[in-house]
């Protein structure tokens, strides 16, 4: 395998892996693995939540440095366990070139779950949190719709390309303006039950989990850009519920 | 009764969070678990302990054992198991009478939820530390056991 041929496997993975929601220290690990395994002789990698950077050195062949702007992260786990998986195959067995890269499409290709189901889910997670927190049957259907309606909007605000900061705040001001709404016709008392379990379909759980997981890694720069962005996301989150209720209060009481 | 329940409607959820995440058919349930064991922890504690921050920091204890565990076993990254079963602990709840209290005007009761919140928060962080730390460790201290028996053994 050759140098550029090594640098392009070890970059999309590891631009597979940070795009897709793995902890920075694990794109590291895993990058080097994959890049000693398939022979070369150093391979220094820094990443951090929006770059990876690589330099490869191999015998006789210039060193090699390349780097990689990641611009969109999603949340896909089976992209991340797949891809962890092959990068520890590649450490026990010798895979071709051609077969690494098909591999690699197959795993980046690989469909999520369909939309109306994704939907749904939002549905439940609200349906099911108003419920954990106290809420009735009659609440927790006002957080089902919540929840679809929340999904919906947040996807359309996404296809545009709106900030993540701005599409959390619209999430929050939709769970609050449903929920003063349905307060105001009298059709539940537990206005605050529904707005907490309808929001925490937008709690950053996984940006939480890796922020804290960098740190323990000593990887601070990823860990707090990470701790930031969960408590910017929280800010904005609060900022939205605290838009409707605010201004319909007044009007409805609750 | 109204100890199961709560442990039965975080499992749902965390199952629904699952399938957000995008996790694999084989591990949803798996995964969806955590959220159950950590609830589960939460409401047996609770007959016991009355400081609700002790109680989050068992229940995060609990599920990350859970994560490592299963994570050893089915060979994935403990990420799978671990954010979805934290979702259920995420102090939702604090973080909006914080916000409630703020637009009402009353700062010191804000304060004093906020930093309530906070505590919570830094339970679940230390929660998640303590078992990462200690199951690296004992790793780390048993491949090093095993280095030394080798080397006896060859010598």
């Amino acid at each position: 395998m050759t140098i550029s041929q090594l640098s392009h496997v070890a970059m999309e993975m590891g631009v597979i892996l940070l795009s897709n929601g793995a902890e920075t220290y694990r794109v590291e690990e895993s990058m080097h693995r994959i890049c000693l395994a398939l022979g070369a002789q150093e391979a220094e990698i820094f990443c951090v939540p929006t770059t990876i950077i690589i330099s490869i050195t191999m015998d006789d062949t210039a060193p090699l440095t390349q780097t990689r702007r990641i611009h969109t992260r999603i949340t896909d786990l089976t992209k991340v366990d797949e891809i962890n998986h092959l990068s520890r195959k590649i450490c026990y067995e010798a895979i071709p070139y051609d077969d690494l890269i098909s591999e690699i499409g197959r795993i980046n290709a690989a469909p999520s779950y369909p939309y109306v189901l994704q939907v749904l889910a939002f549905a439940f997670i609200s349906q099911m949190f108003t419920l954990f927190f106290g809420g009735n049957l009659q609440d927790s259907c006002i957080g089902f719709v919540i929840g679809i309606a929340t999904k919906l909007l947040m996807d359309l605000m996404g296809r545009l390309e709106t900030n993540s900061f701005f599409i959390n705040m619209i999430g929050g001001a939709i769970a609050a303006l449903v929920a003063v709404t349905a307060s105001g016709l009298g059709l539940t008392t537990q206005m605050n039950t529904i707005i907490i379990g309808s929001i925490m379909t937008l709690v950053p759980g996984l940006v939480i989990t890796n922020a804290i997981r960098d740190i323990i890694a000593g990887d601070y720069l990823s860990g707090l850009t990470k701790g930031v962005e969960a408590l910017l996301i929280a800010a904005a989150i609060a900022a939205g519920v605290a838009v409707p209720l605010s201004l319909l209060r007044p009007f409805w009481g609750g | 009764m109204t100890y199961f329940l709560p442990c039965l409607y975080a499992f749902i959820a965390s199952f629904a969070f699952a399938v957000v995440f995008n996790i694999k058919k084989n591990k949803l349930l798996f995964s969806a678990l955590g959220g159950f064991v950590g609830q589960l922890t939460f409401a047996l504690f609770q007959l016991i302990i009355s400081n609700d921050v002790v109680l989050y920091l068992f229940a995060t204890i609990a599920i990350s054992l859970y994560a490592e565990i299963m994570a050893r076993l089915t060979s994935s990254p403990t990420t799978i198991y671990l954010a979805v079963a934290l979702i259920p602990l995420v102090p939702g709840g604090g973080m909006y009478y914080t916000m409630l209290d703020f637009i009402n005007g009353e700062i010191d009761l804000a304060i004093s939820t906020g930093v309530h919140t906070l505590l919570i928060s830094g339970a679940l962080a230390m929660g998640i530390i303590l078992v990462s730390s200690s199951v690296t460790l004992t790793r780390k201290v048993m491949l090093k056991r095993r280095h030394l028996k080798e080397k006896r053994e060859s010598a």
